[in-house]
């Protein structure tokens, strides 16, 4: 989605300014010699009454002349405009004061006349070239930052925050859903306890070490069967989702295995730091103009990073599944079953039912069921 | 607020106001926008990419380009504005704020109660900021060689300002407490309706409150500006506003709800049809929302603050029309969309240049008897970032 995006922003643009350098070669005026004066206005900072005054170069001092005014400064006394094809020209006197100059192309032919030299950053201002250097340099920096930058960063920082906040976030957050979603478990406890257990035997298999610090506990929800990871390693599975697999302990152990992924590379956190990253840099670019337009590129990268993040999840659930003599292929089982449920049930259910099209891609935060599926699969016959 | 809120006694610009030559024949100031769009994106681009390979460090002088740009093509009866901001100054006001920032955004994460604590902290700290921000936004802008100036008091900005944060903190008190499970849950329901109302009652007197302050101390020379304008024409405004969407809002619903009559919405089973129908009516109730809407109350209120604003020999005229404003937002949000992003700074000066056209100035002081009184005090460049990132700005 952004590779494309990017193709489309150069592409506009190179047309764009192919089109523009014509008409922009500004029709320069013929160099003024330098001993030639330069009429503008003077005010003094004091009164708003402008005065007329010559403005000459001797050497390298400025020699503002008019009726009882004489000043002599030297050239980097003064804090010369930026070279704009709109606008009048005005310089700012270190000592107060500022010069005026209507004839916006008399003033820069006097200033080129003059020797001074003008920053890169006005050449390029003013150049349709090094815009279009700029807008291909900006397209290849948001996609480097899209693709290597924000996961980057967002995981150095992630080194730079304690787990002790990710484990009181998971709690504020567990206590909020308690409050508004999730009920207390009404599930036979051992129904709970057989999937728990079932879930530590296939950890066992593990390097010791690798599996990170959790916890599973048990809601009933309106939801629907679901399970879920909170940063700092609390896992919720609904009872509607233990009931629906009782006889299937396996595709359990999978789906913890999964959730369990989320934990270990502490993805909660991750979207956390991500969204500022991202709001941050959107900001930048479309902050002054509106911030529901800013906001946009949050979601749709949120949701890119979170189909990631669920790739990420699912080659870790296989990867348990395997160690624990499991077949991958049940999970394969455990999408079917779910896909099959009746559509009323669907709210919340984990997965995006037939997004395969474009904007489907573009706005879900799971990829593809046909996808996971196949991965899946292609896990089991490795 | 109607006995001036300065309180630098019965001051030395209301005296001076009165030895100002006034004369009897009356001055017409145009105001003309000559920025360009293709230059602005020009300026856009070389900083947006500055700023990004900068981490975002060139910020200010981004800025400052920026403003520079947007000033200086604002031409005054021939002569522009200025502005005279240092970056560098500025980038130290960035660096305060932005922690300032990140404490109070990242509190509200770990408990209610440490949200509560930043909100208070930040609702103290915000009113001498925004003064701040004024006086260094004023101070900084020049017309002829001649520095604005923003005359408010430290108190006036406490009584323009802390109004606002009241409901905000009833809201964040009651989620507070809520968290610690001392209310029940439709207590709380009902008290932060209430709130609600009152808030939206309250909305054109706290606009009111703030927008005086703001325009009773704009400074130039020897002139000082007040806003002569009721609390009853704020209200006026806002409740036009709310007609405006309610009329909508009926025949939206009035659309929708014959063309989806057929289909059983609200109980049964939710056909595909049903839904995509109210998805549609979601989307045309956001685009009435921000082409009607929105564009009707920009219009009218900057008409009223504007054409209210002056002293006995200033007048402000703004005649913004509703529709000219609507299509421009229209094509501007359409462009913006095609070209993801890339017009926003076509779009900026366009709407700045209609913005800014809409106003016109008369006055009967010539405008070469005017002196600087004291050399303006500049604020602090903090209160500038800070005005910056909450949004606070002059609003024109």
């Amino acid at each position: 989605m952004l590779r494309a995006t990017c193709s489309v922003w150069t592409s506009v643009c190179s047309g764009a300014a192919a089109l523009l350098t014509f008409v922009e070669n500004p029709v320069s005026a013929p160099p003024a010699p330098a001993s030639e004066g330069l009429n503008a206005e003077y005010f003094d900072g004091r009164s708003a009454r402008a005065r007329a005054v010559l403005l000459r170069w001797n050497g390298a001092t400025l020699q503002i002349r008019g009726d009882g005014i004489h000043i002599d400064l030297p050239a980097h006394q003064v804090q010369w405009p930026e070279r704009t094809r709109h606008g009048v020209r005005v310089a700012h006197l270190a000592a107060g004061g500022s010069l005026q100059a209507r004839d916006a192309l008399a003033w820069d032919a006097w200033m080129r006349a003059s020797g001074q030299r003008e920053s890169l950053v006005v050449s390029a201002q003013q150049s349709w070239r090094w815009t279009l250097v700029g807008v291909t340099g900006l397209a290849l920096l948001f996609a480097a930052l899209a693709v290597w930058g924000i996961p980057w960063l967002s995981r150095a920082a992630l080194l730079a925050i304690p787990a002790s906040i990710d484990t009181r976030i998971g709690e504020t957050t567990l206590a909020g859903l308690d409050r508004h979603l999730l009920q207390p478990s009404a599930l036979d406890p051992t129904l709970r306890q057989r999937v728990s257990d079932a879930f530590e035997k296939a950890l066992r298999a593990q390097a010791a070490g690798s599996v990170p610090p959790h916890s599973l506990v048990f809601r009933s929800s309106r939801i629907g069967p679901n399970a879920f990871a909170l940063p700092g390693g609390t896992m919720v599975m609904t009872d509607q989702l233990a009931k629906l697999f009782e006889n299937e302990p396996d595709s359990l152990t999978g789906v913890l295995a999964h959730e369990l992924g989320h934990v270990r590379h502490r993805h909660g956190m991750r979207m956390v730091v991500q969204a500022s990253v991202i709001g941050l840099v959107s900001s930048l670019a479309f902050g002054d103009f509106s911030s529901v337009l800013a906001a946009a590129p949050v979601l749709l990268g949120q949701q890119s990073y979170s189909r990631d993040a669920e790739r990420e999840a699912d080659a870790h659930s296989a990867a348990v599944l395997k160690a624990a003599g499991i077949s991958p292929a049940v999970m394969v089982g455990f999408f079917e079953k779910m896909n099959a449920l009746p559509a009323d049930k669907e709210h919340g259910v984990e997965r995006g039912k037939g997004s395969a099209s474009w904007l489907g891609i573009a706005i879900a935060s799971h990829p593809a069921d046909e996808e996971r599926i196949a991965f899946f699969r292609a896990a089991a016959a490795r | 607020m109607e006995p001036s809120t300065t309180s630098e006694a019965p001051d030395a610009s209301s005296y001076l106001n009165s030895i100002t030559p006034v004369e009897s024949r009356t001055n017409e100031l145009a105001v003309q926008f000559t920025g360009s769009g293709s230059e602005y994106f020009r300026i856009w681009i070389v900083n947006l990419l500055l700023m990004l390979v900068t981490l975002g460090i060139y910020y200010p002088w981004a800025k400052v380009r920026r403003l520079r740009y947007f000033y200086g093509n604002t031409v005054v009866d021939g002569a522009p504005l200025d502005f005279h901001g240092e970056p560098r100054k500025m980038l130290r006001g960035y660096a305060l704020t932005g922690v300032l920032i990140a404490l109070y955004s990242t509190a509200g994460n770990f408990s209610p109660l440490a949200g509560l604590a930043a909100f208070l902290i930040i609702a103290v700290l915000w009113p001498a900021l925004f003064k701040s921000s004024m006086q260094f936004r004023l101070a900084n802008t020049s017309w002829r060689g001649l520095r604005f100036r923003f005359k408010g008091t430290l108190a006036g900005a406490y009584r323009a300002m802390v109004p606002l944060f009241v409901p905000g903190a009833a809201l964040l008190a009651m989620v507070a407490f809520e968290a610690l499970g001392q209310r029940p849950s439709t207590a709380y329901a009902v008290t932060s309706g209430a709130v609600l109302v009152v808030i939206v009652l309250a909305a054109p007197w706290l606009w009111w409150n703030l927008k005086s302050y703001q325009h009773n101390h704009y400074a130039f020379g020897q002139q000082q500006t007040e806003l002569r304008s009721t609390v009853a024409a704020f209200y006026g405004v806002f409740f036009k506003t709310l007609g405006v969407l309610a009329l909508g809002a009926l025949a939206i619903g009035l659309v929708f709800g014959v063309l989806g009559g057929g289909m059983p919405l609200f109980h049964g089973r939710q056909g595909p049809a049903a839904l995509a129908g109210a998805i549609l009516g979601v989307f045309v109730g956001f685009l009435f929302v921000q082409f009607g809407v929105r564009p009707y109350f920009t219009s009218r209120m900057q008409n009223l603050l504007w054409s209210r604003t002056g002293n006995s020999s200033l007048r402000f005229r703004s005649e913004l029309k509703f529709l000219p404003l609507m299509g421009l937002m229209l094509k501007n949000w359409l462009l913006m969309a095609l070209t993801l992003g890339l017009y926003g700074p076509f779009a900026a000066v366009a709407l700045a240049r209609m913005r800014l056209q809409a106003i016109s100035i008369t006055t009967r002081v010539n405008p070469d008897s005017l002196v600087d009184q004291a050399r303006a005090h500049e604020g602090e460049a903090a209160g500038d970032a800070a005005g910056d990132l909450l949004g606070l700005d002059i609003g024109l």
